[in-house]
């Protein structure tokens, strides 16, 4: 990986988000490095939205810590008060001494919970705006009432900007960034074509002169040609203004095709993050096997002698004593496994250990 | 292929009145579709392939418009065929997957009862209808026979009445055995996941579950599928088998429940392994004797059965009805001589112009009868050009005439308002309607019509005739004997509502509905979208259809499921030798699926061919486009999206309808529509560019490089 990569702009540490009792998010890590595309893959109901969303704070965190640019944007805080009640359970059967430090130690977790509420409400909501999201489904978050100009420049308008000229002037230019022209900007919402009702919104995301833009299924709901035409777009915005992309789709061959680094999701945990070449070429988690060796090729023959390897999460580990923990098996190239899975997968990748 | 046509497309056109003008959605297109086969129809959004499929099960929009072509299933065409008549195919015959699962779901009923209600409504009507086809075509059997062996007249009625009481011994054997078996490969699969679940000490609370087992696993005893040595074993096995269980619970060792468990399993393998057996020999062998059964192994046994029905009763049988076929078949080819040269003898009458009325009424009636009389009945497939000719034929006809009533009338009208208009604009005025063109019907395009349809019949005859010489009447005859056992098991074959339910719930595990007897009696709402995208495909399944069209099934779903729903789909394709349709824009699916691709652009087929010359050779520049934009797992450079959209069908352009977004486009794209250029026998391509004239163009760099790769992966091994 070259130097530009090496800058952390968004570090995601131990997410949780859960919904009642469904653990959406279930303790994810990962880190996007500046400049970098971010591809995050799963099945429907893997949680990969749910994360993007929570990246954007869309929903309130339940734990874990996510830093923007080094400075922490959102914060739960059920991890710490999970210890306080471990730590008040364990009190009541301990020595004095003991006890005094236990005391102190729930003292410091509720510090870590003031500190956590603060950033979390208190969080600078320009410095958010550097975040962007594109949404899934290119009908349904446009507001059919409002014209290209008012749905584009609503962010800029929020922010404060009162000058007229100036946001006419801004959208004229994301208009013509993204491939429409400014005649289009008077126009609603429904005078457009799929494609291009997405370019709208990659120039409503565009206009916030984001650094990061999490990009939710942006191309699913669209034919194979305007897909191409909005990959396109995105490729060439990201080299333009220097965007790093949080990436997440289901079409692998696409998300391949236009990622750095890829994550699988797998019910609510992250199993395996590599880059985008050493994973398609040494898959380990035996979910990841499965995902590959479900994409359809345009390849006739091939596809007839496919064979789709299933995966049986029950049959393929056996985590009843050894707990599985996300591990690097080679650099850069991390898989949720046990102690037995490590030493098998750093076998398989030829890495030995002395 | 020389298989069955299941259903054949001709030249259709449907076009959508719109407020903006006429939307012509479907330009004329023809294909078939052989018995077994997937067809796959690939195209932008816009491009009428929805509009195709929706047209084949007579659901179009109201304001669709067929302006012409035929649609022929089963002896019928079904662009003509009243909405009851409909009832009959639609979910039955031909059933449809739809895109959006959510608008095909009834939202206030349970998922349970929406997958076995078209089962239950079905069911009766097929055993209705296969105890009609049964009877009608045995009676017909036997009067060919009678009338073909004029001295054996005792001896064939005896035959017959034989036939059919041992037809009905072996369907009573047949059902009881299948009942037993489906039971039995059902538990097979519910004990091998709990035995797992033990194994792996996640088993909680299974004690309805076992209950509910226990029901099933009785069903199981049948002497032909338990054997009977082992029947009193397994017997104690399942009596016992929830003995003590609280205990066990408590303690969460299942050790005594997985013994019990364990000996199930491996008797129930061991009757699944065996073959099944043959229900129709044997039918006979009971029907006829009281001898005991002979001790052996199924395979020895279906020998011997086979022999005895044989030796007693089959082969004379065979004889007897072989020479009564033949007979009947050399009376109907003659019969279709003869309607050939009174079709040929109609021909310039019928093309004269302008035309006599008088003749051409006189001649709608006579020819209908001729060929309606060139039908043999007991053909098992249905001849469909020759059922719909006489019904076409009269349509035209009536078409005809009220032309000839009305046109004076829609014009004099459309006149006068256009003179009102005209005296309105001219006095400074600007009317904010406008005159409607009077809706004639083109004479000239009718009469053109009535020829085309009498040439098309002669055609079909002279190809039909010639290729009756070589028929083997050995195969025909056994194939109607197979068609009357089919039939008989039919009849029998009763859907209850729990045999319904038990085949809901296997459906459902089939499409991959976790924990179907859960979710059996949820709503439509409590399911994710891809979930419900199974269970519509499950409806689509449960009435066992003959054709099934899938309008983009997966488009919505992710890959894994995706992989799985498609793996369902080419399974059960295979088991029930179904046809399909297969409607998508994504070509990675259709490599996986169609054994035959049509690409469509602009309500036009533009590309046609199987899969292998599609992928491997295409020659549409459309088709290159496709490939190129999308990318694969080894796509580094830039993605070459197609520029542009698709045209506007209400103002169809002239020339090539591709040409505004073709890098590769000629003057004469522009100018002219490019005919079909043949480029193998089952390959075609509507470009300009294979025209002899025409400079050689490569397909683009992505194109030929993937296939260069995908040759390099098979290793040569398929030349194409």
């Amino acid at each position: 990986m070259s130097n530009q990569h090496e800058e952390v702009l968004l570090r995601i540490e131990h997410l949780c988000q859960y919904f009642k009792s469904v653990k959406a998010v279930d303790d994810v890590s990962f880190d996007i490095k500046k400049g970098e595309v971010f591809g995050l893959v799963g099945e429907s109901g893997c949680g990969k939205t749910t994360t993007g969303r929570s990246i954007i704070k869309l929903y309130d965190i339940t734990s874990g810590n996510i830093y923007f640019k080094g400075k922490r944007i959102a914060a739960g805080t059920k991890s710490y008060k999970d210890a306080i009640a471990n730590a008040r359970m364990e009190m009541k059967k301990v020595s004095p001494e003991r006890k005094a430090e236990l005391k102190a130690f729930i003292a410091q977790q509720r510090q870590e919970i003031k500190a956590a509420k603060q950033d979390h409400e208190k969080c600078d909501k320009r410095f958010v705006t550097q975040i962007q999201m594109i949404f899934q489904d290119p009908v349904a978050s446009l507001d059919p009432r409002k014209t290209v100009l008012e749905t584009i420049a609503e962010g800029l308008v929020i922010r404060g900007e009162k000058d007229k000229k100036a946001i006419e002037e801004k959208v004229f230019r994301v208009l013509e960034m993204v491939g429409l022209v400014r005649e289009h900007a008077g126009r609603y919402p429904h005078e457009f074509s799929g494609g291009q009702k997405q370019r709208i919104g990659v120039a409503r995301a565009v206009i916030m002169n984001p650094e990061l833009i999490i990009a939710d299924e942006p191309v699913s709901a669209l034919d194979v040609s305007i897909q191409a035409q909005v990959i396109n777009l995105l490729n060439d915005l990201r080299h333009q203004l220097g965007l790093t992309i949080l990436f997440i789709a289901h079409d692998l061959s696409v998300v391949k095709y236009f990622s750095d680094r890829i994550g699988v999701m797998y019910f609510g945990k992250l199993v395996e993050l590599a880059s985008s070449d050493e994973l398609f070429a040494h898959p380990l988690h035996p979910y990841t096997r499965s995902l590959l060796s479900a994409i359809p090729q345009p390849d006739p023959v091939y596809e007839k002698t496919r064979e789709r390897i299933k995966y049986e999460p029950l049959a393929a580990h056996d985590y009843s004593v050894d707990k599985p923990s996300m591990r690097e098996v080679a650099p850069g190239h991390f898989v949720q496994c046990n102690d037995a899975e490590f030493a098998r997968y750093q076998k398989e990748l030829g890495i030995v250990n002395e | 292929m020389a298989t069955e046509k299941k259903l054949q497309v001709h030249n259709l056109r449907i076009s959508f009145r719109t407020n903006g003008g006429k939307v012509q959605a479907v330009r004329d297109i023809s294909f078939d579709l052989h018995k077994g086969e997937t067809l796959a129809i690939v195209g932008e959004s816009g491009s009428g392939k929805s509009v195709t499929s929706k047209a084949i099960l007579g659901i179009q929009a109201g304001n669709a418009i067929t302006e012409g072509g035929e649609i022929l299933y089963d002896g019928q065409d079904l662009l003509k065929i009243s909405e009851e008549d409909f009832y009959k195919l639609r979910g039955d015959k031909i059933a449809m997957i739809f895109q959006d699962p959510l608008s095909s779901l009834n939202p206030i009923m349970r998922i349970g009862k929406q997958l076995t209600e078209a089962m239950i409504l079905k069911g009766r009507a097929r055993q209705r209808n296969c105890k009609e086809n049964f009877y009608a075509k045995l009676s017909l059997m036997e009067k060919y026979m009678t009338e073909s062996h004029p001295n054996q007249v005792a001896e064939v009625k005896k035959k017959c009445e034989i036939f059919r009481q041992f037809e009905m011994k072996h369907i009573e054997l047949e059902q009881a055995y299948n009942e037993a078996h489906e039971a039995a490969e059902l538990m097979l699969v519910d004990l091998e996941h709990m035995l797992f679940l033990i194994e792996k000490k996640a088993l909680k609370e299974p004690g309805s579950q076992l209950e509910n087992m226990k029901e099933m696993l009785i069903k199981a005893l049948n002497p032909y599928v338990v054997a009977e040595d082992r029947a009193a074993q397994f017997k104690a096995d399942v009596k016992n088998m929830t003995a003590g269980l609280g205990a066990q619970q408590k303690k969460g060792d299942f050790s005594k429940l997985q013994g019990h468990l364990e000996n199930i399993c491996m008797v129930l393998k061991e009757a699944l392994a065996k073959d099944k057996p043959n229900f129709f020999a044997l039918g006979y062998y009971r029907f006829s004797t009281k001898d005991p059964a002979p001790t052996g192994t199924v395979e020895e046994n279906n020998q011997f059965y086979r022999q005895y029905l044989d030796d007693h009763f089959m082969l004379d049988f065979i004889a007897m009805a072989e020479t009564a076929i033949g007979k009947a078949d050399e009376k109907f080819l003659a019969l279709r001589e003869e309607a050939i040269t009174q079709l040929q003898s109609a021909l310039p009458v019928l093309g004269a112009k302008p035309v006599n009325e008088e003749e051409l009424k006189n001649l709608c009636a006579s020819l209908g009868k001729v060929v309606n009389a060139s039908i043999n009945p007991i053909d098992i497939v249905k001849d469909s050009a020759a059922y719909t000719f006489a019904g076409s034929f009269q349509g035209f006809v009536n078409q005809y005439f009220t032309g000839k009533r009305t046109n004076g009338q829609k014009i004099r009208k459309y006149e006068k308002e256009l003179a009102k208009y005209n005296r309105l604009v001219e006095k400074g005025k600007n009317p904010d309607w406008q005159v409607a063109a009077a809706s004639v019907i083109d004479l000239d395009q009718v009469q053109e019509n009535i020829v085309r349809l009498v040439n098309n019949l002669i055609a079909h005859y002279q190809q039909r005739n010639a290729a009756e010489k070589h028929v083997d009447l050995n195969e025909k005859t056994v194939a109607l004997i197979d068609y009357l056992k089919e039939n008989a098991s039919g009849m029998v074959l009763k859907i209850t509502k729990q045999a319904a339910k038990n085949k809901a719930l296997k459906l459902m595990e089939e499409v991959g509905i976790p924990e179907p007897r859960k979710r059996y009696r949820d709503y439509p709402f409590q399911f994710s979208g891809g979930m419900r995208q199974r269970i519509v495909i499950a409806i689509a399944l449960a009435a066992n259809p003959d054709i099934l069209i899938c309008d983009e099934p997966t488009t919505a779903l992710d890959v894994t499921i995706q992989a799985q729903i498609l793996e369902l789909i080419n399974r059960l394709k295979k088991q029930r030798n179904l046809s399909i349709i297969f409607i998508t824009h994504d070509l990675g699916v259709v490599a996986n699926m169609a054994d035959r691709i049509a690409v469509m652009y602009a309500g036009k087929i533009v590309e046609y061919g199987t899969s292998e010359e599609i992928f491997y050779e295409p020659a549409h520049p459309y088709t290159w486009a496709l490939l190129s934009s999308m990318p694969d797992l080894d796509t580094k450079e830039k993605l070459e999206a197609i520029p542009g959209t698709p045209p506007d069908m209400i103002y169809p352009p002239k020339g090539d309808a591709f040409a505004q977004r073709n890098r590769y486009a000629m003057k004469i794209d522009f100018e002219k529509q490019p005919p079909a250029f043949p480029i193998s026998d089952t390959h075609w391509a509507a470009t300009w560019l294979l025209h002899p004239n025409a400079p050689k163009v490569e397909p683009p760099k992505t194109v030929t490089e993937r296939i260069a790769r995908m040759k390099a992966r098979m290793g040569g091994e398929a030349n194409v």
